[in-house]
Formats: C-alpha cells, structure tokens, sequence
C-alpha cells in the first residue's frame, strides 16, 4: 500500500475552510423531555419482559417526560403516540425500546421527523433480539436488563446533539482522466445522463492501448472501427469537451467540488496542415515507434495510423530538435514555439480511466533482448495487423516462421525466488486476466494463416474464462496448436543456438508428458506479457488515492465497491483497478459513471453525520490525531484565531473525508475529539445507568 | 385472484446481489424502482454463501446491509415471492403482469417473530441449507432473510391451524389469493441469476446418488457459521471427514453436457472452501482435481497461491469416475494428467463436486430478449456494452448474462443502471449542467492546441 | 443454552459490539432463541477503537465485572482500526494491573454477523471468569499513588 497521509488539502489555509456545512451549529442542550416507549411487539417482548415495570420505571428517571408501553411500536399507532406526545408535551429526545434498531431505526427516526423534531434524538433500545429472545426462561432477570438497557438509553438520549447531514455543494460536472475505451466509455455513459465532462488524454491521440490491436476477443471484430465508434459517439455529444496531450497538475476540493488545473501541451500542429506526409518525411529524427511496441520506427512528428483521433500528426516535444524541417516541407499548420496552457476546471467528481502499461520483459528473461527473434504478443499483434508496420505478414528476416513458441505469465504469476522484482520493487504476483484468450487467439491465427508454421504453447493454466472465450482454447487443439505445461519453479529456457537449423532452442521440462524434458527448435518465441500498472505516482500524490500491493489503485472494497477509491469522488474505470478485457473495462467504467451520476443526484452530496468532532476549547493542537487517522484528508491541523490577534493550531475534522470511526478519539490527551452520536462521554453515562440498576440476582 | 396496477420506473427482476445493485443504483439517482423477487427473501445466492474470496468476508455480513438497504430504500418497492409472467414493449413502456404468490401471512401484519414457526408441527428438509436442516411448513426463509416475514408452504400444511393460534398479531391467512399485478413500467433489468448445473449432470460422479458426494453450495452451507451443522460432517453418517476431494469443472467445460463454457467461479471457490476446511478440519487431506486453474480476477492469484502454501493438494487430472463404498467412502479412479500420467484410485470420504453455473431463468418465458445458444442474454454490442439487450429500454446484469462471479456481478449491476439510467433520461429535479456546457472555455486554448471540442474534433486556432 | 450452567449471580458483563459485525450476530444469536446469560449488557459502536483505556477502567470502578469487546477484527470496515484496537489493549491490561484488576476481565475478540456459536462461546468463556473471580469490586485496589 503506498504512502497515503500527507498534509491534507486547504490544511495551508489561513482561515478554517469549511468545505461543508453542518447546517445547524447549535450549543449542546440537554435533554429534559425525554418520551420513552416500550414495545410489547404482540407478546414477542412483553411474554418475557414485564414491559408495564419497564415503562413504570422510566417514568420515574430524571428528565423522562412521559413513558408507555405499547402493542407495537412499529405501527402506525405506535408511530402516531411518538409523534402526538411530541406535539402535545414538547418531548425534546425520544427512547423506543423494541426491537434491533436493524429493523426499524429509520421507521422511528422518520416518526420524530413527522413530529418536527431532529431525527438523530433518536435512540433505540434493543430489549426483543437481546433480552426477551435472548434469556425466555429468566423473565425477572430480562425484564431488570431491559430496565437498565431503558435506563442507559435514556441517560444517552439526553446527552444527544441534533445533527444534520453532512452536504457538500455538488457541481455537475465531471473530469475523466484516459482516452482509451475505459475513459470514452465512462464520458459518453455521463454525458448521456446529462453530467458535463471533461475528458483528458496524456498522448496526443485518442483510443488507448486498444487502437493498436486488429481485432478483439471474443467478436473478432476489428479494433479500430469499434474503437472509433466510440470516439465518434463522444464527440457527437453535447456535453463533453476532450483535451489531448492534457494532464492533471494539480487538484484541490473534495466530492462534489474539485478544482483541478490541466496542463495542454501544444500539439504543434494545426489544421492548416495540409502536408502532413511531406512534414513528417522531411523530419530528420527517429525514435522507435511505441504504436508498434517499438518494432519500426517513427518520426518526433508522427501520426499513429491514418485516420487516427484528432486525424491529424502531433508533435513529440522529448525528440523534435525544433529544427524547422517539417514547417519547411509543409509551408504551413505547424508551431514550434507553442507554449503549452493551463486551465482550471471544477468537477464534482472524476474517474480515473488511466489504463496500463504492458510488462517489459528484463533483457535476457526468455531470451528477450539477446535474440530479435524474441518479441512479445503486443508486438505480434502490430505484425498480424493488415494495416500495420509488417501489412499483416508475420516474418522474420523476410521470412515467415517454421516455427514459434509462445511462453505464457511472462511477468504475470510471478513468485519469490524465481522471477526478480520489477523497477518497483515488487514482483508481479496476479494473474494477467487478458493473456490466455490474447495468446491463443494469435495462436489459432498464425495457425490459419500459415498452416505450414509449427505453434507451441508454453503455459501454467489456460485461462480462457470469459463468455465465448473456451472455444479459442478447444479450437487451438483442433488447429494442431501444440501444448506444454510447465511448472511455476521450472519455467522453460530460451537459448541462442549460433548455425543450427533454427536459430532458437527452448527446453521445456513439459509436465503433461510425464515431466519429460523436451527441446523445441523455432524460428521465434512470443513472450505473452502480462498487464502492469502504469505509473500515475504524481496524481497519487495528489489525491491520496490507495494503491494496493500489486500497484493498481485500490477500490474501496473488492467485492462490493470495485469502482469506488476511498477517496469520496474518485471513481476507478477498467486497467486502473486491474487487468482487465475490453468488456470488463467498459463495463466497470459504464459502473462508474453509475457512481458519479449518484453522486451529483442533486446539487449537492449528502452524507451521515456520524463524523468526528473536535471540542475547539480543549484542543490545544498538538497534533497526535493526525496519526491516528488512517483517511487522507479527514483530520488537519489549522491555523485558528483564538483571542485577537493570537492564532494557534487546531485540529479541523473534515467531514467529507471522515468515516466515523474514532480511531483519533483516544488518540487526544485532552479528549477533545468524539465521534458525532457516539461519544466517550455518552457511553459513560450508560455504564453509570446500567451499574446503577442492582445486579440481577440470578434471579430466574 | 385482484387485480393492481403500479407504474414505476424500473422494473427490476430479480433480487440476488446483481438485481440489488442495480436497484440500488437507479434509486440513489432519483428512480423509483420496482424490485421483484420469486423466492420469499432477497438477497440470492449470495446471503446462503460462507465466505467470499479474496477478502474471506462473511458472505451474510457483506449482504445484508446491501439488502437492508435496498428494503429501506425510499425509492425501491420490493416484492418477494413474486413471479414474472410477460413483460411486453406498450408503445412507450412495458407493461408488465406479475403475480404475488400467496404466503398465507399477511405481510403488513407478520412482524417476523417465528411463533407460527415454532408451532407448526411439519418438518421438512430445508432448500437454504442444501436440505441438510430441517424447516417447518410455517417458516422464514432464513435468518437473515429481508423481509423477515413467515411463509407457509401449503403444500406440506396439515392445517392444524397451530400457526394460526400462536401468531400474536393474527397475520396467518389461509384464504389469502395470488395478486395479479399489472405493472407499467419505463424499462427493466433482468437479474435473474444462476442455478448449478445439476449434481447428478455427471452419473459416473454418482452425484445425487452416494449420500457423500456433495455440491459445491452444499458445502457452502456446511461452512457457513450459521449453516445446518455448525460444522462441516459429512451427510452420510455424521463423520467428521478426514479426506476431502474437490472435483472441478463437474458440469462446467464439457460439450456432453451442453456446458462448454467455463463457469469462472469453481476454481476461486473451491480454493476458498479447502482454505476454510483447513481451518476447521485441521487434520484433513484435501485434494482438488482439476484441469486449470483459473484465478484470474483481482488477488485471486495470490489467494491460489496462498491455498497451495497452506498445503492443500492440487492434483492436476481427470476423475473418470467415482464409487461408493460400503462405508460411505467415496472410490475416485483418477487420471493423473501430470507426473507419470498413471491412472490411479483414490479413497475420500467427502467428495464436493464444483458444480458449473447456467442460467437461472428462462428470461424468454416472460419478455423477448434475445438469448446466446445457453441461454444467458446476449448483447449487440458486447465489447462496448456488455448488459445492453436487444430490446431497447431492457438491460441485463451478473449472471443472467453469463457466469460470473460477485464483484463481475455488481460492477455489471451498475453499469445496468447506467444504461437504464441513459434510456429514461435524467429524473426530475436533476440538476442541469452548468449554463456554460462545457467545462473549459475554449478561447483559453492557445494556438496549435491539440483539442476536440464538443461535436467536431477539432483543433482550435486563437 | 449450552455447557454447564454457571451461576451469574452478582456480576455484570459489558459486551462492546461492532454494528457491521457483531451487534448483528448478537441480534442472530437472540433471533435464533440461543440463550446466554442475562448479566450481560451490548453497546453498540462503530468501532471499539475509539474507546481510550480510560474508558475501560472507568467501567471496572464502576462494577462491570468483565468486558468483551466483540470486534470485527480484520473484517472491520475501517482502515487499520483492528490493528490500533489490538496494541490498546496491552495499555489497558497495565492499567488494571496497575489496580490489582484480572487481566482476564477484559477479552479482545471478534464476531462476525452470524457467529452466534462464537458468541455464546466467549459469553460462556467470560461468565465462568466472573464466577471465579467474583465481582471486580473485591479486587480492585485504590489508585496507586
């Protein structure tokens, strides 16, 4: 997990910003009209608990305006007295002892409401699921429990604050972050349902990593026609404005409300560009081509493919010399000395659709680096691509392979001891999701387009798991596709064999037969890299956002929020969370814009109250909370004015950002923290309620 | 039978986690959603698992709250024990005829306190717990089911009115009818969920035959806290078992039985239920055959990876067949696929078979979406929206669509919403973008930026 | 009921519960009629790591005689509260040291929403401590100077 405490946003404020309100700032009144009701619930409670002492006895506490026991709480006519006594005696907390608040909290809390007051001077007490139910048999010991749990309800109940929910002003708007599929998918989902949006893209082209293949699993359909009609639904809609070569440099704000300021880099190139060919011949730089995984060469001002989104050539700022060639040779439409700009959005809440990166084999890993005639799947999607750098053909010094081998995991399933820790020092542990059905797919391909061409597979497991997915493994056995397996701690060797027949020798010690030591001679070997996160420390270090330990950013739960960061209103699209295929990525991208157009519902956000709270006339700032807190940005430090002209730290709760769960409470030597609704103090009223009632003596 | 009508604007079907989620999801935006449901509680097959992989999450602890909040939803009206008899394209909407089967309790009156259960003298097995417990025919459905209203299962009923004499709120009805509804509704979901394939699809794994070959969900229960036992016995004879065999893709990957496909989920949970069995059977060998190991999702890996350091066995090979022994043991003549390649026999006394996963409904029985040829709904765009229908106004979600497993499910749940959310257009008092659309204003975009604005991919020139 | 019945008399047991995990559990421990002592009083809480030791010992000197603090242990929903409840209890287990209090009075364990045999296991468990200390007031000893 990375590094997620650092100083939280607008802790540099001179002034206590108050990114929310809590909308009625009241001085705690102690309750002193407190109704208490004591539900029979049909027998359920009252054949065990004698639920007329019960309510006898509250009657009797301090501040207990009135106390009755009644059928069933639940309803309408138990509702109705709660709402009646509110009205006719002015009661200023109400206790209800019935049954878990589970069931039927928001059903009271809604009754107080009716009767105009604060729903959160509510509190159940739970004398059904955990007394009557809980002890049938000691009638006299549950009713005296169910009296002490009153008592304490009603001890709590008058320490209750009114409390509003936590609103923060929502804008209606969006930023998306990454042109590929995840990205466009997510800004057409918005931008349908009314939500603007703003989508970025770093490079100077639209469409992600999925423009480079020609045809996708399990459709086969192609790539970039399926691609472009996305791109092209998105630019038909009113609501989004799209900046390539565009990043993220800085974000303030929270949900509902981020100021984010984008950097443009210019593209350098114009419409007036009508010599597109011309200005890119003319250019005298070449650097290898990352649309081709690096198997061709580009130009420092270069278009990807005909036809691409904008269909226009941008200009690599790292390699171009600025030499003024290309402006030469096209006479117009380029500008070497744009400057790049930056502008300020605001969005209420943004998706990160960022993607991945392929894993780059380590020179020497399988042979990668010491022979060409070791490359890697994505590059041999470039050469089966008809529009690609090779037209289609798969050849290898002109010539097309006798024979190939595809080794499966290649920086994916990685363990301690056999593979070694990538740049960041981790070792790839998952599993890459997509390879298996990729691979097999090229497989069956090279299969049908040169029959005369030997296909091996080296693999682990075949994970062809997906909807339409298995028939590419079935077939490939069909196709005469030739399988071996071998183990995680004995993966096979590729070696250089200098004059032989085939120029490359790969020893696999081939589990399915019989562990047999088997020596395969091919004129190629495709390295099925995996899927790796891509490095997107510095909007990390933005926003806080949870890294997990296999680098991609954390959901707020695997299961049930995978679309979710924990930071409120960052929202995780496809590649970012985990490998994924085209669909999954869509999918979860369609799911977050799910998420978004909750979120901006209205105009503004609302969360539970149940929020820390800092008692500013005992906080001396000191500081220790700050470490106790696990949520970035929910806790800071702030500079506040406490007599004229003397300004001291305090400790500010954000409560945008807080959970509630009190992990600072006892971390503050002068208890001013509480947790709104859950206070120390609160809690220790009950304990004195409830040790005040005599010890139920054993009675049965 | 009456007759009521209800508009709504998405009529979802199906409350497992998927149909939840979804529900949820266009609620939280201001839809009112209508969410039915056949069985008598939601929640699906989610709330009857023991734990969830990778998290080893309490399944129970992880649903409820998502049930819960869906049954307190202002903007969700949720109907269990409600079939789906057409849902039919009117012009504008659909209209949908469903009936409210009867349950013999008042609903609004029921206030789930199980005397009618206790008094009921019927004993039945019990469908939650894989039928190892045991149920009343006056009953709710478990114990964590939402609502927690009681049911009557009038077949079984000896109608000895006991039920209706304990019931303290006199909510027992014998005379209650099905209620046919008419619903209008603007769109709809299909969440309509998965079966397992059947445990005796194989005969040669004499599933449904020998007491102690069991299914996948049935050891679900077994694990589960608060399943049938408590603890894992095996049914036979109530012997702690000491060697349990996994056999995976039974009923998953095998053309013979019209399942080709691959059920995503059996290796994931069979990893997770031989890490929990080594917890609570700490003595016992654990085996699982299988083909591939297919942990491909989110720490999945790491998870198999774990459950091979535990020392659980994973046997690469097919199980050509399996026999029962006198004693209930189990005979399982294996094919070793890897070492020797020996065909070799093994004795369990448990074998859990990892049932594969197929549709959960015939969604065609009730409105014309097209289906793939297994019967899970097919989209027209796959690729780029997975849950769209061939009807316009209909999506479909988790795994209705095709198997999947939880958090595939939810995160297609809500992109479910989302199409639906698109096809309805924004609810009312939404609020409208900001009068100046777009979010940057172009003229601050100098020369030669790259930029394509709103309509026209275009590069704008100062 | 299960195991031998333990006489509750004059004792009393604080059982602090998670409302995600626990707090259910009890709930389901109740619903299924699964009876357990009636000495025993639940509060409900987002996360017992919000407690700070004092608040354990002020519950000892006002007479709860054990404390079970019903967590959700590495379930909880918070971000590395389990751990931070985990290294307080060490804290408070010297402040009852310090004033002659068992150890054993207070328990840090955990309970999921449907652990009911587990909950009435450490019910049982800390029952039978009360029976045979007695009520804490007998061994507390005054604040060290």
């Amino acid at each position: 997990m990375a590094e997620r405490r650092s100083k939280p946003k607008g802790a540099d404020k001179a002034t206590p910003a108050t990114p929310a309100t809590r909308a009625t700032p009241q001085q705690p009144v102690r309750g002193e009209k407190v109704g208490v009701y004591v539900c029979h619930c049909g027998g359920n409670i009252s054949d065990v608990v004698d639920v007329d002492r019960v309510a006898t006895e509250a009657s009797q506490l301090e501040g207990v305006a009135v106390a009755r026991h009644i059928m069933f709480m639940c309803s309408d006519e138990g509702q109705k007295a709660i709402v009646d006594d509110i009205e006719a005696l002015g009661l200023d907390r109400v206790v209800v002892a019935a049954c878990t608040p589970k069931l039927h909290e928001a059903t009271f809390r809604r009754a107080l409401q009716r009767g105009g007051m604060n729903p959160y001077l509510f509190l159940p007490a739970n004398i059904r699921e955990q007394a009557s139910w809980a002890h049938p048999h000691s009638p006299k010991a549950a009713t005296e429990k169910a009296i002490a749990l009153v008592r304490a309800a009603v001890a709590k109940a008058e320490m209750l604050e009114p409390l509003d929910k936590v609103r923060v002003a929502a804008v209606h708007r969006s930023l998306v972050i990454g042109g590929g599929v995840a990205g466009l998918r997510a800004a057409l989902d918005l931008a349908r349902q009314g939500v603007g949006v703003t989508l970025i893209e770093k490079s100077p082209f639209l469409g992600g990593r999925s423009v480079q293949l020609h045809t996708v699993f399990p459709t086969e359909d192609p790539a970039r026609p399926l691609v472009h009609r996305l791109i092209d639904e998105v630019k038909a809609e009113r609501n989004v404005s799209i900046l390539t070569n565009t990043e993220v440099v800085a974000l303030t704000g929270y949900v509902g409300d981020f100021t984010i300021t984008l950097r443009t880099t210019p593209r350098g190139v114009s419409r007036d560009l009508r010599k597109s060919a011309e200005a890119i011949a003319a250019c005298p730089v070449k650097v290898a081509n990352e649309f081709n995984d690096g198997i061709d060469e580009r130009k420092a001002i270069y278009q990807p493919y005909p036809g691409s989104e904008p269909d226009l050539p941008a200009i690599d700022w790292a390699t171009c010399t600025r030499c003024g060639d290309c402006l030469t040779a096209a006479g117009a439409g380029i500008d070497l000395n744009a400057e790049p700009v930056e502008t300020r959005i605001e969005a209420g809440a943004i998706v990160v659709a960022t993607g991945f990166d392929h894993y780059q084999p380590r020179p020497g890993e399988y042979g990668y680096a010491a022979s060409p005639r070791v490359v890697t799947l994505p590059q041999v999607h470039r050469m089966l691509d008809p529009e690609g750098p090779t037209g289609g053909r798969l050849e290898i010094d002109g010539r097309v392979p006798r024979s190939v081998a595809f080794i499966h995991c290649v920086g994916s399933r990685q363990i301690e001891g056999v593979d070694e820790p990538g740049p960041a020092g981790k070792l790839h542990e998952y599993c890459s999701r997509v390879c298996c059905t990729a691979t097999l797919q090229a497989a069956n391909e090279l299969r049908k387009k040169y029959p005369d061409t030997a296909v091996y597979d080296l693999y682990r497991d075949i994970r062809t798991y997906g909807r339409d997915q298995e028939p590419y493994y079935v077939d490939s056995s069909k196709k005469g596709v030739v399988f071996m397996r071998f183990a995680n701690e004995d993966r096979p060797k590729v070696e250089v064999v200098e004059g032989a027949n085939y120029p490359l020798k790969v020893t696999v010690t081939d589990t399915l037969t019989f562990g047999a030591e088997i020596e395969v001679p091919v004129d190629l070997v495709i390295l099925s890299v995996g899927v790796q996160p891509r490095d997107i420390s510095e909007f990390i270090d933005m926003t806080h956002a949870p890294v997990g330990a296999d680098g991609f950013l954390l959901e707020v739960h695997p299961k049930l929020r995978p679309v979710e960061s924990a930071i409120p209103g960052l929202l995780l699209a496809g590649t970012v969370q985990a490998p994924m295929d085209i669909t999954e990525s869509t999918s979860a991208a369609s799911a977050a814009a799910a998420k978004v157009t909750a979120l901006l519902a209205s105009d503004h956000v609302e969360m539970e109250p149940f929020v820390a709270k800092v008692d500013p006339s005992r906080c001396d700032g000191c500081g220790l909370c700050l470490d106790a807190c696990h949520y970035a940005g929910a806790i800071a430090l702030q500079d506040v004015e406490i007599e004229e002209g003397v300004v001291e730290k305090r400790a500010y709760v954000n409560p945008v950002a807080c959970k509630g769960c009190g992990a600072c409470v006892p971390s503050c030597p002068v208890s001013a923290l509480d947790v709104a609704s859950w206070e120390i103090d609160q809690y220790k009223a009950m304990i004195d309620a409830i040790t005040a009632q005599p010890l139920i003596a054993g009675a049965r | 039978m009456t007759d009521q009508r209800i508009d709504t604007d998405a009529l979802v079907v199906g409350a497992g986690i998927a149909g939840l989620q979804s529900a949820l999801d266009l609620a939280d935006r201001g839809y009112k959603v209508l969410l039915v449901e056949k069985t008598a509680s939601i929640g699906g097959k989610m709330i009857a698992l023991s734990k969830v992989f990778p998290t080893m999450d309490c399944a129970s602890c992880i649903t409820t709250p998502r049930m819960s909040s869906a049954a307190h939803h202002d903007n969700i009206t949720t109907w269990t024990y409600t079939d789906v008899d057409s849902i039919a394209p009117d012009g504008t909407a659909f209209t949908a005829h469903l009936t409210r089967k009867a349950r013999y309790v008042d609903e609004d009156l029921c206030i789930g306190c199980r005397l009618c259960e206790y008094a009921c003298p019927v004993e039945l097995p019990h469908e939650f717990e894989g039928n190892m417990g045991a149920r009343r025919a006056a009953y709710i459905p478990f114990g964590t089911a939402i609502p927690q209203k009681a049911l009557i299962d009038i077949d079984a009923c000896v109608y000895c009115g006991k039920c209706e004499k304990a019931c303290p709120t006199d909510a027992i009805d014998f005379g209650q009818e099905p209620v046919s509804v008419t619903v209008h509704a603007r769109s709809v979901v299909i969440a309509t969920g998965f079966e397992t394939t059947p445990l005796d699809a194989k005969k040669e794994y004499r599933g449904g035959v020998a007491a102690n070959v069991i299914s996948a969900l049935d050891m679900e229960r077994l694990l589960s806290p608060n399943g049938p036992y408590g603890r894992v016995l095996r049914p036979s004879d109530g012997k702690i078992p000491d060697s349990v065999a996994y056999v995976q893709c039974a009923g998953s990957r095998d053309e013979t039985l019209g399942v080709p496909y691959c059920s995503r989920v059996c290796c994931m949970y069979a990893i997770k239920q031989t890490m929990l069995l080594s917890g609570s059977l700490p003595l016992a060998d654990i085996t699982v055959y299988y083909m591939d190991i297919r942990a491909f999702g989110k720490g999945y890996e790491q998870f198999y990876q774990t459950a091979r350091s535990m020392g659980i066995n994973f046997v690469k090979a097919k199980v050509a067949r399996i026999e029962e022994e006198p004693n209930g043991d189990l005979r399982l003549r294996v094919e070793i696929i890897e070492e020797d390649g020996r065909v070799t026999e093994a004795v369990h006394d448990l074998v859990v078979l990892s049932v594969g996963l197929k549709p959960g409904d015939d969604p065609r029985r009730f409105i014309g979406v097209d289906l793939d040829q297994y019967g899970f709904v097919a989209s027209p765009e796959p690729k780029l929206d997975a849950t769209l229908t061939s009807m316009p106004g209909v999506a479909a979600a988790g795994t209705a669509i095709g198997p999947k497993d939880i958090v595939d499910s939810i995160v297609e749940a809500s992109a479910a919403a989302t199409k639906i959310a698109t096809y309805l257009g924004p609810p009312p008092n939404s609020p409208q973008v900001p009068e100046d659309g777009l979010a940057v204003d172009v003229r601050e975009i100098k020369a030669g930026d790259a930029l394509a604005v709103a309509g026209r991919s275009e590069v704008q020139r100062g | 009921m299960t195991g031998t019945p333990i006489d509750t008399q004059g004792t009393r047991m604080l059982v602090i519960a998670t409302l995600l995990c626990s707090y259910p559990g009890i709930d389901a421990t109740g619903q299924a009629h699964m009876e357990y002592p009636p000495n025993t009083y639940v509060i409900p809480t987002p996360d017992p790591v919000m407690f700070p030791e004092s608040f354990y010992m002020h519950c000892f000197e006002k007479g709860v005689d054990g404390i079970l603090i019903a967590s959700c242990g590495t379930d909880s929903p918070y971000e590395g509260s389990y751990d931070q409840l985990a290294a307080r209890i060490p804290k408070v287990y010297a402040l009852m040291k310090a004033r002659g209090i068992s150890i054993r009075r207070l328990k840090l364990t955990a309970i999921c929403s449907v652990c009911t045999k587990a909950f009435l296991k450490e019910v049982s468990d800390m029952e039978a401590v009360m029976a045979e200390l007695g009520p804490v007031s007998g061994e507390m000893t005054a604040v060290p100077a």
